[in-house]
């Protein structure tokens, strides 16, 4: 157990060492002069040397590499270009209102897959398989960014119920709050909805033609003990590993949905720095996504191994 | 099928002789799933679209008329007009030609990335395996969409930058799936009596192990196209893909949310289109998978 751990977590250092590698060399490939951004319209040729020299620009690549990785292991992501704030300050503003919502779409989805896809499995080839597997099928298929676009067509444009767009802090007033969050949630969390869906379906099929679905068949438990006493819970293990896997997905989800509904949450933080060409702030928005990504499945990997004990090496689980 | 049927039945599959059969097999299989053959049918006809546009557009997608600004449809205007007066049905019609230009050459590349990447690590092992697993775990970090937007970032918005960086963004996924199947396949009976009989890395690769997975990597791909198609309509949604006045789904959803109140039909058709194609796209995919891969699902 503790050499599976200490190789999971080996294995999550060197992909945080790529990572950081890929960011730095990428954010370097972006045309243009970060001396001449930072030093803005009329600087002189001198100005920019200065810049040059006082941020340390002129040093060896390498060298300014592990400065940047020395100063951002102590939690210095340099600062925006445009709002001089510290990145820090702005990630800890953002990233609240991002996690609000992806725990919001998070609910949603898990409220529909996991039942629609139980029952889904409990009730093959019937008309109730057909319809959660077709709704599957639709969720996979829709882009989200139009869903968006027909929800605030439909419920703020037509019949006026819920705001099209902006942003309650939840502790200013709850509901103003959810009523903004719920059409972005729904968005973010259909898609999700679909994959889970259909992993529970999959999974439950395999559990439920197990031996021991048989055997407490056969002691002659009733069918709804055996789904949710044992099919259940152990037909779920596969779907916390998707789960992990989709957290990338809802990040992704997350910048299209805020962008329509104009929630100022990290995916929207992202597209603006984009934009406004703040290289620093994509730098460190980028590195922060991605580091995120690979701790959030080394929890997910050992959770699951704690979970169950069969899977220990090999990473079978991980499914592309 | 018993199990005493399967073992000579799959001995015959090789023989020439059998080929109409397993048309005729597909034949019987496809009209067990009507909606696959929907799905597929429907792919075909946004095919036709995208190749025959000039044709079926009807309109010049580009032609601005500042006497038709955002007319609801019409006869002459089937889907209404948008914010320049451009025809919105032509406009759909010729944007099928830059989400299937997007969706198909994104996997291709990915593909032609992934398979190879895939294929030697699986088959050395080693070093080589580590390094390019190590690599794809990294790549993998990255959120497919925030990697395609860094992508684009870096090299400039436009159709063909979107496609690369879709391409890239999908490629990881090739080099797992593909590692994962030769490793099943390469520890084959036949794979190791070709090698006892004397054949090279290079003719036990192309020859033993990639036909054999060739079908899972097809099904791979009807799954990612039709996510490809819908990442570059976010790109272009976004700003990033496609720039105006081409045509492009995303752009014209992009448009269409300025003008939700007075002209929504502007955001019923691109959006629409692109639902209806990736949704063939994955019925069919769902019809392929079956007829190729006989594991029960």
């Amino acid at each position: 157990m503790f050499d599976f751990l200490v190789q999971r977590a080996a294995i999550s250092v060197v992909t945080l060492f790529v990572i950081s590698m890929v960011v730095f060399t990428g954010v370097r490939m972006i045309p243009g002069d970060p001396a001449r951004v930072l030093a803005g319209t009329d600087a002189d040729a001198a100005g920019i040397d200065a810049i040059r020299e006082k941020y340390g620009l002129n040093d060896p690549i390498p060298i300014q590499y592990l400065r940047w990785v020395g100063l951002a292991l102590r939690g210095d992501l340099g600062h925006s270009i445009r709002t001089r704030e510290s990145m820090i300050h702005t990630v800890a503003t953002k990233l609240p209102i991002t996690i609000e919502l992806a725990f919001l779409a998070l609910v949603i989805a898990v409220g529909i897959a996991i039942p629609a896809g139980v029952l889904a499995a409990v009730r093959r080839n019937t008309l109730w398989d057909m319809l959660a597997s077709g709704a599957s099928l639709g969720g996979v298929s829709i882009p989200n960014f139009w869903l968006g676009i027909m929800l605030i067509l439909f419920f703020s444009v037509q019949l006026g119920w819920l705001p099209a767009s902006g942003f309650v802090p939840i502790w200013e007033s709850p509901l103003d709050n959810l009523r903004r969050m719920v059409m972005p949630a729904f968005v973010l969390g259909t898609a999700l909805a679909a994959v889970l869906m259909r992993q529970t379906r999959n999974s439950m099929i395999e559990v439920m033609s197990a031996d021991y679905i048989r055997t407490a068949y056969s002691k002659g438990l009733a069918s709804r003990a055996v789904v949710f006493r044992h099919a259940i819970r152990n037909s779920l293990i596969p779907v916390v590993t998707i789960l992990g896997l989709q957290m990338g997905a809802l990040l992704s989800g997350a910048v299209v949905t805020e962008q329509i509904f104009v929630v100022p949450g990290f995916g929207r933080l992202i597209v603006e720095s984009v934009f406004t060409r703040d290289y620093p702030l994509v730098q460190g928005v980028v590195l922060i996504t991605a580091s995120s990504y690979v701790l959030i499945n080394l929890l997910v990997d050992v959770s699951y191994s704690l979970l169950n004990p069969r899977i220990r090496i090999g990473g079978a689980a991980r499914e592309s | 099928m018993s199990p005493s049927t399967t073992a000579p039945s799959a001995l015959l599959a090789r023989a020439p002789s059998t080929e109409p059969s397993r048309v005729a097999r597909a034949w019987r299989q496809a009209r067990h799933r009507p909606a696959s053959v929907v799905g597929a049918v429907i792919v075909l006809l946004f095919v036709v679209a995208a190749i025959g546009a000039p044709w079926i557009a009807g309109a010049d997608p580009m032609q601005t008329d500042w006497k038709l600004v955002r007319k609801a449809p019409t006869l002459a205007h089937p889907f209404g007009t948008d914010d320049l007066g451009r025809d919105t049905f032509a406009r759909v019609v010729w944007g099928t030609r830059i989400s299937m230009q997007a969706g198909v050459f994104s996997i291709l590349l990915a593909i032609a990335v992934g398979v190879p990447l895939g294929l030697v690590a699986g088959f050395y092992r080693g070093v080589l395996d580590q390094t390019i697993m190590r690599l794809t775990d990294a790549w993998l970090a990255f959120p497919f969409l925030i990697l395609a937007i860094g992508l684009v970032t870096i090299m400039g918005p436009s159709l063909t930058n979107a496609t690369v960086a879709i391409g890239l963004g999908a490629t990881p996924t090739y080099i797992r799936l593909t590692r994962g199947l030769v490793l099943a396949t390469a520890a084959e009976d036949y794979v190791q009596g070709a090698r006892a009989l004397g054949a090279g890395d290079l003719r036990l690769m192309s020859r033993h192990v990639l036909p054999n997975i060739v079908s899972s990597l097809l099904v791979q791909a009807t799954i990612s196209i039709p996510i490809a198609i819908i990442a570059e309509a976010v790109l272009s949604f976004l700003g990033l893909g496609v720039q105006p006045p081409a045509p492009s789904w995303g752009t014209m959803l992009n448009t269409a949310q300025q003008f939700l109140e007075t002209a929504p039909w502007m955001a019923w058709w691109p959006g629409l289109a692109i639902f209806s194609l990736a949704l063939s796209f994955n019925l069919a995919g769902d019809g392929l998978r079956d007829l190729l891969d006989p594991r029960d699902y």
